[in-house]
């Protein structure tokens, strides 16, 4: 007995001596060298002071999170943080499990430092609701060697829908690659092709000014890029790569030449590429108002249910993510936006962009488009499900070999649309208007 | 054999942990399952709707899920004929006398040993249209590209080979068992009235097979209706454009990526159905045809 004192005494004391560590756990789809970097990360805060220890847990792809976590919410085992891909915004902010970051932050937290673009994707009536981490848009990859090679001007990348395809087949033609060019993501490509050209995706502002009850994708501007790409793939210069990263592969095995991919590929292409690699702006179609290319990527979302210091523990961890210097790292290990106008500097001037000018042209191109209701993002209610139905159209789409383009893009489009209004319609029925 | 347990409840308590997992890992789901499939539930669950049998009638006027319906009978039609059909083939030619048979019959037997994701990704990479090298091998053979990614027909078709190729070491196995047990005698009095190899094939080892045959039918029928989806799921993930969602896929999609668990449940509930009744009909007229011996 007096023993059993002894030792319990012995661990109060000692519990007293070392205080314990808060303990903040943080679900993310990162893999490959983004793991690497996101690691990275976790490590340094953990190092960085003694009170907090962040444990990151990989929960497979963007969906297979989300999923995850909804599932762990239903059983109350869910994390504090976890990450969500902006296909899931819509989703966060109703599901009533969440902590808005602007909650969270301690007063007077200079929020005004976060590159606009990215602060309006994730800001509701001008509240910041989740924490930017790693942004992204879509850039167009080209290989110059390929160019050479087929006869074309390697520092002349293509700028207009027609381009493309004019050197597609120049490049398909001359055989110096077998496609001319693939996406990634293809549904977030043609959501691009939206907002850069000024079109609305969805009604109601986009599912910004009330939530969305249809889509807008089958109007004559959806049905004219889903032609031009059919067109593209009838004659051999878009080649149809996957739904996430892997036209990657054909573009750098240097089976297309040019590829429309995030520019979080930017590190791992450079890295991988056997050829010189360019990036420039997404191709447009002449003739439509300018809007601007669209922030995918994802943000770190706080989960409700948690005790006051770990909230406490949760923004300790959220502002050293912000902070310059670990945007910056992150920003050269994935290219992912550096997500703070103090961090862009920072790298500007140590003089990061003139030796590494792939990570500028995302950069540029979205500073230099216009910001407008169109090109601030899509919001739906359920976007992971109408995603996949765009994909499948996508997919549909391309394997069409007739010469009624435009009647069967529109067809496949209306019937994409018709199953993306029922989804749209259901969630309004569980969440009102 | 009329043994009797000392004690009237023994026999209960015997049966009571079998009992337990039915209950816990069956009979509970499939009651939750048909509960929910009444019910229009948000992702996060923390609102429902009664819809009555809505999520059910719309399923059967939705064009992708009688698609689905479609690709589904084509799917595990051919798996379980080609399989069937090419597996007793290679059993027959396995079950001869020959020097190293036995590493023969490992090689053929072990594709069942290999965890779907692994075969998946195998064959995924097989026919990866940018650095396949089935691909590359039929472009220097015939000059013609091969991309499963945009030709539906071709996709389902890979899919198909491919989980008849993950099966046939289980039903390799079976037939090999089957056909060691057809009694020589049989066989040597068929040639004796004069009957050649092809005949004795068909008219003495096929019938005696019948109940291996039958039993595989119903394992294949199953596997390839809920089996194959770690194989899918690798290989196309439904695609493209919905030419390999087959009905267990797509109700993984809706009920775990769309997060749509009423509609999920109601599919849970017809798949459970279509197969019960598909079952006790081939029970039913298949079983009249096998010949126990």
């Amino acid at each position: 007995m007096k023993r059993l004192i002894l030792v319990v005494l012995f661990m109060t004391v000692l519990s007293l001596i070392v205080p314990a560590k808060t303990t903040i756990t943080l679900w993310h789809a990162m893999s490959g060298a983004n793991l690497t970097a996101l690691e990275a990360i976790v490590k340094d805060f953990n190092a960085s002071q003694s009170e907090v220890e962040v444990v990151p847990v990989f929960t497979g792809t963007y969906a297979e999170t989300l999923t995850k976590a909804i599932a762990a919410f239903r059983n109350n085992t869910h994390p504090h943080i976890v990450q969500v891909y902006e296909v899931g915004l819509q989703t966060m902010l109703d599901s009533g499990a969440i902590v808005p970051v602007f909650e969270l932050a301690e007063p007077g937290f200079d929020w005004g430092d976060i590159v606009v673009p990215i602060l309006n994707y994730y800001s509701v009536d001008g509240k910041l609701y989740s924490m930017p981490f790693n942004s992204s848009t879509a850039i167009l990859y080209y290989n110059k060697d390929i160019f050479q090679k087929a006869g074309l001007d390697p520092n002349k990348p293509p700028t207009t829908f027609d381009e493309v395809f004019e050197y597609g087949k120049k490049i398909v033609e001359s055989k110096a690659a077998l496609g001319g060019i693939a996406f990634g993501w293809p549904a977030w490509v043609f959501e691009q092709m939206h907002a850069l050209h000024a079109q609305f995706y969805a009604n109601n502002e986009n599912g910004r000014k009330a939530k969305a009850s249809e889509v807008y994708f089958n109007k004559d501007f959806g049905v004219k890029v889903f032609s031009e790409w059919i067109r593209w793939a009838q004659s051999g210069v878009l080649v149809y790569g996957g739904r996430e990263y892997n036209a990657n592969n054909a573009f750098l095995a240097g089976q297309v030449a040019m590829l429309i991919q995030s520019t979080s590929s930017v590190g791992s292409i450079e890295s991988k590429a056997s050829f010189k690699v360019g990036t420039t702006f997404l191709p447009r179609i002449p003739g439509y108002p300018k809007g601007n290319s669209v922030i995918g990527g994802a943000t770190l979302w706080v989960m409700k249910g948690k005790s006051k210091e770990e909230y406490k523990a949760v923004w300790e961890f959220l502002k050293f993510v912000a902070k310059p210097e670990v945007s910056q790292k992150w920003h050269k290990s994935t290219g992912y936006f550096p997500t703070s106008n103090s961090a862009l500097k920072g790298l500007l001037d140590e003089g990061w962009f003139s030796v590494r000018p792939n990570h500028l042209t995302a950069f540029l191109q979205i500073l230099s488009g216009i910001n407008r209701p169109e090109s601030q993002g899509v919001r739906l209610g359920n976007f992971v499900a109408i995603r996949d139905v765009v994909d499948s159209a996508f997919e549909k789409a391309l394997q069409y070999k007739g010469p009624d383009i435009e009647k069967t893009a529109k067809a496949i489009l209306d019937d994409a649309a018709k199953q993306c209004n029922q989804i749209l319609k259901d969630y309004i029925s569980l969440y009102g208007k | 054999m009329n043994t009797k347990f000392p004690n009237r409840f023994m026999p209960y308590f015997l049966l009571l942990p079998s009992i337990t997992v039915i209950l816990i890992f069956f009979l509970i789901p499939t009651i939750r399952s048909i509960y929910q499939s009444f019910f229009r539930v948000s992702p996060f669950g923390d609102r429902r709707i009664f819809v009555g049998f809505g999520n059910f009638s719309r399923l059967f006027t939705s064009s992708a899920y009688v698609n689905s319906l479609v690709r589904t009978l084509i799917f595990a039609g051919s798996v379980v004929v080609i399989g069937l059909v090419f597996c007793v083939i290679v059993a027959a030619l396995l079950n001869q006398r020959l020097r190293g048979m036995s590493i023969y019959r490992t090689f053929f037997i072990w594709t069942y040993a290999i965890s779907p994701a692994i075969a998946g990704t195998v064959w995924a990479l097989m026919f990866n249209p940018a650095t396949g090298p089935v691909v590359y091998l039929i472009r220097l053979l015939t000059a013609r590209t091969m991309n499963w990614m945009n030709d539906s027909n071709l996709a389902l078709a890979i899919v198909i080979i491919a989980a008849v190729w993950k099966m046939m070491g289980y039903n390799v196995i079976f037939y090999l068992a089957g056909l060691q047990t057809v009694p020589d005698e049989l066989l040597e009095a068929a040639s004796i009235d004069g009957a050649n190899g092809i005949k004795r094939f068909f008219k003495v080892t096929l019938p005696l097979l019948s109940p291996t045959t039958f039993f595989l039918l119903i394992m294949n029928m199953l596997y390839a209706f809920f089996e194959v989806f770690g194989l899918i799921d690798i290989m196309t993930k439904g695609g493209p454009g919905n030419a390999t969602e087959i009905l267990v896929y797509k109700l993984y999609r809706d009920g775990f990526i769309a997060i749509d668990i009423g509609f999920a449940s109601a599919q849970s509930v017809v798949l459970f159905v279509f197969v019960t009744i598909l079952t006790i009909l081939q029970f039913k007229y298949t079983q009249q045809k096998v010949f126990y011996g």
